[in-house]
Order: C-alpha cells, then structure tokens, then sequence
C-alpha cells in the first residue's frame, strides 16, 4: 500500500511538474506573441491575433505567431522543422527553434509581404464555433487550424504551398522554395489555390447539384410508346377519359362570360327581344358528324329521372354501309356541350327508342328487324347489353311502336310490330314476351300498326294508328282483349298519334289527335268514331303531332316539308298560332316537347334534332285555358251536328246538297 | 378501345377555341397530348403541380373533401384541369370572345 501511495505522489508531482512547464511555455508563448503582435501591429490588426491567439492557445493548438514564424522560417529556407511546427505539441526544441526563427525573422523585416495582409478575411467568432463543432471528429490539426479560423486562411495557403513545395523539391529537386514560390505564383496561384477552392465549393455545389439532380430526372422522364400503350389500355385509363371527357366538354361549352360588366354600354338589347309572345326561337341543334347525319330521326323521348336527357333513335345511314344500322344518342339539353352524352348502336335500324322509365340507367330499342335491344349507360359499351330473340313468338316484323306503362312496382314494356303482334315484356326477363296479343279487327288481316299511343295513365287502353289509315283502339287485358273499336277518317297511312297528356281539373284523356299521309290532323274523341274535327291547313303529308304537355289546348305538328306548327284551339282552329321553317328544307319525322313544354324538339331526315324555344303563352297558360278548351270542343261538336243535319238533308234532296256545300 | 380514347381527344379539341388536350398521369408525365412536345412537358410539369396544390389545399381544409375541377382564367387563355385518381385531362383555350 505504501508503495502505491508513493508511486501515486510521485505521480501527482510529475503531472504537477507537467503543468508548471506547461504553464511556463504558455506564459512564455504569450510574452512571445505580445511581442511579435507588437512587431507586427504595422501589418496586422493587433486585437485580431491575440483573439486567434487565445483561441488558439486556449485549445493547445500553436498560435498565430508560430505558424506566421514558420513562415518566416520558409524563407530562411529551414523547411526541416515546418513538420514539426505545424503540429500542436510543440516539443521545447521546436519552439526554441521557432525563437530562433522569429529572431532569424527580426532581423528580416522585407520578408514582411504587404500584399499578403491584404489577403486577410476579418474573422467572425460564430463561425468559428460552428466550424470547429463540424470538425471535432477529424484529427487533422491542420484542417482544425484551417477550420478553425477562416482569417488563417492565408497561412494555411501557405503552408499547403510549403508542403507541396516541399514534395516538389524532394521530387524535383529544383527550383528554391521562395524562388519557386515566387515565379510560380502568377500561374501557379490557380493551381494551388483550386484544391483549396475546390474544398469550399463542392462542398455546397455538390449537395446543390445532387439536389437539382433528384428534381430534374422526375419531370424529364418519360414513357416509351409501349408503355403509353399499357396505360391507354387499361380499364381505368378508359374509364378516366369516358368520365373526365365528358366534364371537360360539359366545361368548355360552358363560355358564359363572368367578366360582364353592366355598367359600360351593353350593345345586345335585342337579346331580350319579345319572350313573353308566342314566338318559336332556335335554340340549338343537335347533331353528329359521325352518328347522326344523314340518318333520319325515327323517335324522340325524354328522361323521367333526367328531364333534360333526351334518348334520339335513328335509322339506317345509306351512305356508310360499314356503320352499324341503329344509332341512339342520348343528348343532355342542360350543357350546351355539342355531342351526345352516350352513343348507343346495333346492328338493325333502331324505329324506336324510349328510357325505361323506372330503370333510369336502362335505354330501350325496337329495331327493324324486330328484336328489341336494351342499352346501360353504367356499362362501357355501345351495343346492347341485353335483346330480345328473334322468333316466332316474339317480334319478327319491324317495332314501330315501343313504351313502358305501369307503376314503380308492376311495370311492362308493350311493343307492337307491323304485323300486328303486341307483346308485354318484362324488363328482367327478356328472353321471351309475358304476353302476346294479335291485333287484328274482327278476325280479319292484322293491322299494320304504325304507331300507338296509351291515354294518361292508362295501362290497358290503347290507340293505333295503322298503315291503312283507319284508327283502332284496343285493350290488353279483359274478357274482350285486342282490338275493341275503329276510327275511320284518314285515308292515308297515319304517320303519328298522340293522346292527350294535360292533367286539368277537367279530364281531356279521351282526346287524340292523329297525323296522316292524307296532309290532315284530326282530333278524335275515344267515345267517338268520327273525328271531332279536321285539321286541313297543311299542304303535305303531316309526319307527327303531340300535345304540349302543359297547355291543355295547345299542339304541335310537324310536315314534310320541313314545316313546325304549333296550334292553339282557342286561340284559331284554321291555323295555327305561329309556325316555323327548319333549314335545308328537309323533312321532319318527328316532334317532342320538353317534360317542361317549354321547348319543342323536331327530329329532321338528314339527322338534326332542332331545340326551339317557345314564347311564353305557349309555355304557361292561363288558368281557364282548360276551360276555354271545353267550349271548343263543343263548338266542335256542334258543327259536327251541323254537319250531320246538312249531309242528311242533303241525302235527301240532291240540290239541297250543293246549297249545304255552299253554305258551309 | 384506344381509338374511343382518339375519340373523346378530338371532341375536346373541336370545341371552339381549344388550344390543345394532355392526358397526364399522377406525376405529371404525358400520356396523350394534341400539342408540341415541348410545350406538352412545360404544361404537363407545371399544370400538374400546380393542380396537386390545389387538391393538398383542398384537403387541408377538410380532409373529407377532393379536388374535381380545376379552372385558371388568364388574360390570354383558360386552362381547365380535371382531375382524378391516376391521371388528369389538362385542356388550354381561348377564352370565348
């Protein structure tokens, strides 16, 4: 134990022995160093150094003196102890060497280079701090000196040039070092002074670089075709672009400007140009390049869920063989967008085309070869999803006639085709008819039934319109199903028929009125088999008629020759309201009005569909028109009688005849 | 099908004033365009970024809620953007005059 003790005194006084040199050599340092500073104030800020001094001493690192001294050493060419210098534990000989080089130096004041003070960068204490944490790690006391303090930078310049001058000349053996400083430094300052550049910069670049590397390669990268390809194909790429297709149209064609500014002068007064009239105004036209034109517009119907879709059924296209027979393009009226909403088709002409009215996503179709087809506009496809077969006890004849008729719960879709077979179907189950029912009058021919209509909330009663141009009515159901009465008047074939839709305190459902060949629109009373009246103002064939949905006495009629009308009975029963002319002067097949019956559509034979606006007593009719309606249809009534009384009188006497002519 | 995708392309581009369509996906990397490469990738970059903000500022206000449609009005044109999961449909147009 006692020996411990010892040994551990005799420690402590070597460590005590230790540090009194240590302070020794720091305070003779200092002293040192006062002096060179005082030496030096001339060339260098004085405060300056002892900072780096204390800085420097206070870490155990050789102070400013001593590598400025090693320079100095440099010139006297005693390059031997630079290696020594440069290192922090400075052995008492190498700092009596420094004494003596600093006292070599005294006595060489030229040496003192005035440019190199110029050099000299002001150093900033945060950097410093910051600095030396980043390089703890590094043992390299040189870099820690360098690091430490950038206003050293100039002695740390040099000593990297000394060291390298140094391996020149073991290389080389050449040049003296001051000389080859000297001549070197013009060129050779750039060469030199790039490593140490070169430290900094990358340093910062690098990391930039490699920054501006991560971003850029992202956007530059592109697909190859193949890959393109994968993508375009893929089920949701299609699906994204039928989707985002459609809401890019909806929002291009929607230019209304919002930069309107209603103080400076608007010049477009004629825009609210008489409304409230009875006027028809264009709206706009609907059509296809592709799948509309030259296709005449075999039926119009509208959406129940959607009032503004409208489902348009078109018929062959003669002059491209190659594209499929029946078209049936769904138009939305709401977005001014130009193309159709859906493009449906199939392979025989589509006559007729209807939604299925409970089943809002459901479009159906009676074609010509008689089979009729069911589209979904859920699914990505343009052919039907579903058809009825082709066979004897369904369709065989083409399906002019096509509606759903029924509640939410128990609906059917009654179809008849030209050959005079009805059929009911089930929307679920369309492989075979419910029901099938032959229309034909008192077991004779069946009827050519070109067209057919159900009385407001009728499901069993029917009308029809057959080629030979007499009307039937008919039922489905009961004791007496099929054909119960005939309607003669026409003598033509009737091309349209249309019952009365108008829900009034006064009930008009017997009412129907009826377009034929013959240039004439009849009205007819169910109960009646004589038309309660004749409409013969049209100078062609009339190809369709419907009541407005909203005025109980107003219709329109479609001709020909291209001619709309639109008829109000209280107003005039010789003509009609106001008509209009569509361009081109082609034939109308077909006329509609919107749920709303504020527009009207006509269907045209090359493929249009035309929108027009109608004026306001048309849209919104008076309370009593319901009841004006009334006393026309008595007035009607009793000319009718007239007529009766006339033509008997004149049955019995034949001049009598020519004086009722005459007087009518 | 991908004739159906030409399509709807040329539909959008035969509205009045439609300078042209790209078809971007998520990163913003050009699938189908009517323009010029160059102006396709300057579009497709910057359009899509800027339709990602809008959808991050969307959501940040409430996180329940999605970006659908993204309109800029310009001086000179309007670019629309309409957004979805894996792509964008980007269209540059006139305004209408």
């Amino acid at each position: 134990m006692s020996d411990r003790k010892a040994e551990l005194e005799k420690k402590k006084a070597r460590l005590q022995a230790i540090r009194e040199e240590k302070e020794r050599r720091r305070r003779e340092k200092e002293q040192k160093d006062a002096e060179e500073a005082a030496l030096r104030t001339s060339h260098v800020d004085k405060d300056q150094h002892k900072e780096i001094d204390e800085m420097l001493s206070s870490l155990g690192v050789a102070p400013v003196s001593d590598v400025l001294s090693s320079l100095s050493s440099l010139t006297s060419g005693a390059t031997d102890n630079l290696s020594s210098l440069a290192t922090t534990d400075n052995s008492l000989p190498s700092n009596a060497v420094t004494s003596q080089t600093t006292n070599l130096k005294r006595k060489t004041p030229i040496l003192s280079v005035v440019n190199v003070q110029t050099t000299c960068i002001p150093p900033k204490e945060t950097v410093v701090y910051t600095k030396q944490t980043q390089t703890t790690q590094t043992s390299n006391e040189r870099d820690d000196e360098y690091n430490l303090n950038p206003g050293l930078e100039w002695e740390d310049e040099f000593t990297v040039l000394t060291y390298d001058d140094v391996q020149a000349e073991d290389e080389e053996n050449s040049l003296p070092t001051l000389a080859g400083f000297q001549s070197k430094l013009p060129p050779g300052i750039l060469p030199h002074g790039l490593p140490q550049v070169k430290e900094v910069q990358p340093a910062c670049t690098s990391l930039e670089t490699s920054e501006i590397k991560k971003e850029e390669p992202a956007p530059m990268r592109e697909l190859s075709e193949e890959e393109k390809m994968m993508i375009v194909l893929s089920k949701d790429f299609q699906n994204f672009m039928d989707r985002s297709g459609r809401i890019m149209e909806r929002a291009l064609s929607e230019n209304i400007d919002i930069y309107t500014d209603y103080t400076g002068i608007s010049n477009n007064d004629e825009k609210s140009e008489d409304k409230s009239g009875t006027r028809l105004s264009l709206n706009r036209v609907f059509h296809d390049e592709k799948w509309s034109r030259n296709r005449y517009v075999t039926s119009l119907d509208w959406s129940p869920q959607f009032p503004e879709l409208m489902v348009a059924s078109y018929h062959q296209n003669y002059e491209s063989p190659h594209e499929p027979d029946g078209v049936c393009l769904l138009w939305n009226t709401k977005f001014k967008k130009n193309t159709p909403e859906y493009i449906f088709h199939c392979q025989s002409a589509v006559l007729s085309a209807t939604f299925a009215r409970f089943h809002p996503n459901y479009i159906l179709g009676g074609t010509y070869s008689g089979q009729i087809v069911l589209w979904d506009n859920r699914v990505q496809k343009r052919t039907p999803v579903q058809r009825t077969p082709l066979s004897a006890t369904a369709h065989t004849h083409p399906v002019y006639c096509l509606n759903v008729v029924g509640t939410q719960n128990a609906h059917n879709l009654i179809s008849v085709s030209t050959d005079g077979r009805l059929c009911s179907w089930s929307l679920d189950m369309l492989s075979q008819p419910q029901e099938t029912l032959e229309l034909q009058h008192k077991q004779a021919k069946p009827i050519a039934v070109t067209s057919f209509a159900f009385p407001y909330n009728d499901v069993n009663n029917f009308v029809l319109g057959s080629e030979e141009g007499t009307v039937y009515s008919a039922c489905r159901h009961g004791n007496k199903a099929g054909v119960l009465d005939m309607y003669e008047g026409h003598h033509a074939p009737i091309t349209g028929i249309n019952t009365h839709m108008v829900q009034t305190g006064i009930s008009f459902s017997h009412l129907f009125l009826t377009s034929s060949f013959d240039w004439t629109i009849k009205l007819w009373n169910m109960k009646e088999t004589k038309p309660l009246y004749s409409f013969d103002y049209n100078g062609d064939t009339v190809m369709d008629v419907a009541w407005s949905p909203v005025h109980p006495a107003v219709f329109a009629a479609v001709d020909i020759q291209g001619k709309l009308d639109v008829w109000d009975l209280n107003t005039d029963t010789e003509i009609p309201i106001v008509s209009t002319q569509i361009e081109g002067g082609v034939a109308i097949n077909q006329v509609s009005w919107t749920p709303s019956g504020t527009h009207i559509t006509v269907g045209d034979e090359v493929g249009k569909i035309w929108l027009y606006d109608v004026g306001e007593q048309i849209a919104h009719p008076r309370h009593d028109e319901a009841s004006k309606l009334m006393h026309t249809l008595q007035e009607f009534k009793n000319n009718q009688t007239d007529e009766e009384i006339d033509k008997s009188a004149s049955f019995n006497s034949g001049p009598s005849s020519l004086s009722s002519l005459t007087s009518r | 099908m991908s004739n159906e995708v030409d399509e709807i392309m040329k539909r959008i581009q035969s509205y009045k004033g439609v300078v042209g369509t790209i078809v971007v996906t998520s990163e913003g990397i050009p699938i189908k365009t009517t323009l010029d490469n160059t102006t396709t990738v300057q579009y497709a970059g910057l359009v899509s970024h800027l339709a990602d903000k809008a959808r991050s500022v969307v959501r940040d206000l409430d996180p329940t809620n999605d970006l659908t449609f993204l309109r800029v009005k310009s001086k000179k044109h309007e670019i629309m953007v309409a957004p979805d999961k894996d792509f964008k449909i980007i269209t540059v147009q006139y305004p209408a005059e």
